[in-house]
């Protein structure tokens, strides 16, 4: 593959086997996956913020934006890496939310049981996510740049490790963590869906 | 003064699963050292409080670099911030806050008290349930379906506002014997309602019971006691059918058929029939057709669509002597009677099928008079059936009549032709 950021065109590929029709479409159907979740995510982070009441939702409530072990937002400089890095990092973006939007749908389910569709939206989220994931990861299989990049600490170790040592939480921390987690979903579904438009034929390069 | 069963008000939310804590690690509330950022810590909390009382908080400051200071701080609850009078600063690092009277909480994941900085950053919140405990449910209503199952609905004490999430527990039991059950299924027929599906045992009282319990406290519907044979409905009668009598411009026939799971057992069903006319919401409803598949409307306007629907009671299922339980209308069956030029009677009642007894007056009287004829007068084709016949002739004549003299249906002369 071409080393030119954001291109598929590769001069010296076999044109007998021509696997670039399939890899294009791959990338074009996990982009417009990733287009639809974007919306989802902005649709569950509106749900999330009008069960917590306020001052979520309203124009200019920001909690600190404390990171979340597992999973921190898109780096300032992620743009400006090498394709295949960028669609790496969004995979693993993606396979670690999953389990942090099960604890926040926890949570949320003591918080706000008569809100179904909260619950399910997240619940959805989850699914999304991992779905999202895989298929990122196939379009980096299918680009032949899906090997892993030094050890990646699995989330759920992560969360078995640090459960026993952290301190029970409080409501008000509770609302701010899963207002974070929805708040990461949505920066990174967003952040796949411009990575993958970038790859996609016909896009920005 | 909690009301219910339980001890005083809680002071303190449920504890959260252990997984949450991981993600917790550097949230609100979690010193972090070294970082340069305060931190604060708001006692109580997560409280819970009754509608009414009083709050004394306190948010103390703690972090880097140190003596962090508590001037500056102020409070916010559910993003509006409070009084200045309603705080004092007890000392350097520590701001209370006093709180009277307070209102239901605004939602069910509680009210949220923060403690701001001087430049508004949040440094610590913590979450409020004021509301009430629950009163005693009432009104339990229960239903069984073909004997199979059990739904039963219930009103909540105190019109249900507790401002806190109030769970509602149906439970049952055997009067004689066997444990306490809980209904699973709930909202099935609305919010306060739960159904259970199957093993129930018949010709043996149940017991049943509704618990509502909040942060505040819990209370215990009184118990009703019910055997499911008692109680039984069933679904609407099937293959309903409006059809006119023969040219009768009065008349529709209705015919339906017995519900089907039930149909071994509805040796005594009631049925009510009810009708309107097309454009009316007013329903008329025929109250004694008692266990028979059939009916005849009468006294109806001509050309005119009706619609129709019909439901069932089994009562007296295998010897019970309770009212039973009206099954829900059928789908409304529609048909409408043939036209005529002379106006309808208006009104209605279900009549039987020709040849059978009359109930109205006109036709009780008929009837004496045929059974008198055909004994006096050896007029042994005489029926309902030739009644009828006759006055649909009669109509009919009545309508060529009109035609050939070009009467219109006010009653004017004219050359317009009227057709049905």
């Amino acid at each position: 593959m071409s080393r030119r950021e954001g291109s598929l065109e590769d001069p010296q590929a076999d044109s007998s086997i021509s696997p670039l029709p399939h890899l294009e479409a791959k990338i074009r159907q996990t982009h417009s996956l990733a287009r639809l979740l974007t919306k989802y995510a902005e649709q569950l982070l509106q749900e999330y913020v009008q069960h917590q009441g306020d001052p979520f939702g309203r124009p200019g409530f920001s909690p600190p934006r404390l990171p979340v072990a597992g999973l921190s937002a898109p780096a300032p400089g992620h743009a400006g890496l090498p394709a295949p890095e960028r669609l790496r990092l969004d995979a693993a973006a993606l396979t670690a939310l999953p389990p942090l939007l099960d604890v926040v749908r926890r949570r949320q389910a003591e918080l706000n049981p008569r809100a179904p569709r909260l619950l399910l939206r997240l619940e959805e989220a989850a699914r999304q996510a991992r779905a999202l994931g895989a298929a990122v990861e196939a379009v980096l299989a299918a680009l032949g740049a899906d090997e892993t990049r030094g050890p990646r600490p699995e989330p759920a170790v992560v969360a078995t490790n640090a459960a026993a040592a952290a301190p029970d939480a409080g409501v008000f921390p509770a609302k701010v963590l899963g207002l974070r987690v929805c708040g990461l979903y949505r920066e990174w579904v967003s952040r796949t869906e411009g990575d993958l438009g970038q790859l996609v034929p016909g896009g920005p390069a | 003064m909690p009301a219910g069963r339980s001890g005083p008000a809680a002071q303190s939310a449920r504890r959260p699963p252990l997984l949450l804590p991981l993600l917790l690690l550097c949230v609100l509330g979690a010193p972090r050292a070294g970082s340069g950022a305060h931190m604060a810590v708001i006692s109580p909390q997560d409280p819970t409080l009754l509608i009414g009382s009083s709050l004394q908080a306190t948010c103390s400051v703690h972090g880097d670099p140190p003596g962090a200071t508590a001037e500056g701080l102020y409070w916010t609850l559910n993003g509006r911030r409070l009084a200045p009078e309603l705080s004092r600063v007890l000392n350097t690092s520590t701001l209370a806050l006093a709180l009277a009277n307070l209102n239901g909480s605004r939602q069910q994941s509680g009210d949220n008290l923060v403690c701001h900085a001087r430049d508004g950053s949040i440094l610590a919140g913590s979450c409020l349930y004021v509301g009430l405990p629950p009163e005693k449910p009432f009104n339990i209503s229960c239903w069984s379906k073909n004997m199979k199952d059990l739904t039963c609905r219930w009103t909540p004490g105190a019109h249900g506002e507790t401002f806190l999430h109030t769970n509602y527990s149906l439970k049952y039991k055997l009067r004689w014997y066997g444990q306490d059950n809980t209904c699973e299924e709930y909202h099935t027929v609305g919010p306060h309602s739960c159904h259970i599906p199957k093993d129930l045992a018949l010709f043996t009282p149940y017991e049943i019971w509704v618990e509502a319990t909040n942060r505040l406290g819990s209370a215990r519907s009184d118990v009703l006691t019910l055997d499911i044979l008692d109680v039984v409905t069933t679904d609407p009668p099937p293959d309903v059918h409006v059809s006119r009598v023969g040219g009768l411009e009065d008349q529709l026939s209705v015919r339906w058929v017995s519900p089907p799971a039930l149909k071994d057992f509805l040796f005594q069903a009631k049925y009510q029939i009810r009708y309107r006319v097309e454009d009316s919401v007013d329903w008329k409803v025929v109250d004694d057709v008692s266990n028979q598949t059939s009916c005849r409307l009468a006294g109806l306007k001509p050309g005119t669509v009706y619609f129709v629907q019909v439901r069932c009671n089994p009562f007296g299922i295998y010897g019970s002597k309770k009212a039973g339980i009206w099954s829900e209308w059928s789908h409304p069956t529609a048909a409408s009677t043939p036209r005529s030029e002379r106006p309808g009677p208006g009104g209605g009642a279900c009549e039987p099928r020709g040849g059978e007894p009359s109930s109205g007056p006109v036709r009780r009287e008929l009837k004496q008079f045929l059974g008198w004829l055909k004994k006096h007068a050896y007029c042994s084709n005489l029926s309902f059936r030739l009644y009828d016949q006759w006055r649909a002739w009669m109509q009919k004549t009545h309508k060529t009549r009109n035609q050939d003299e070009g009467i219109l249906p006010s009653g004017r002369r004219g050359t317009t032709r009227a057709f049905t």
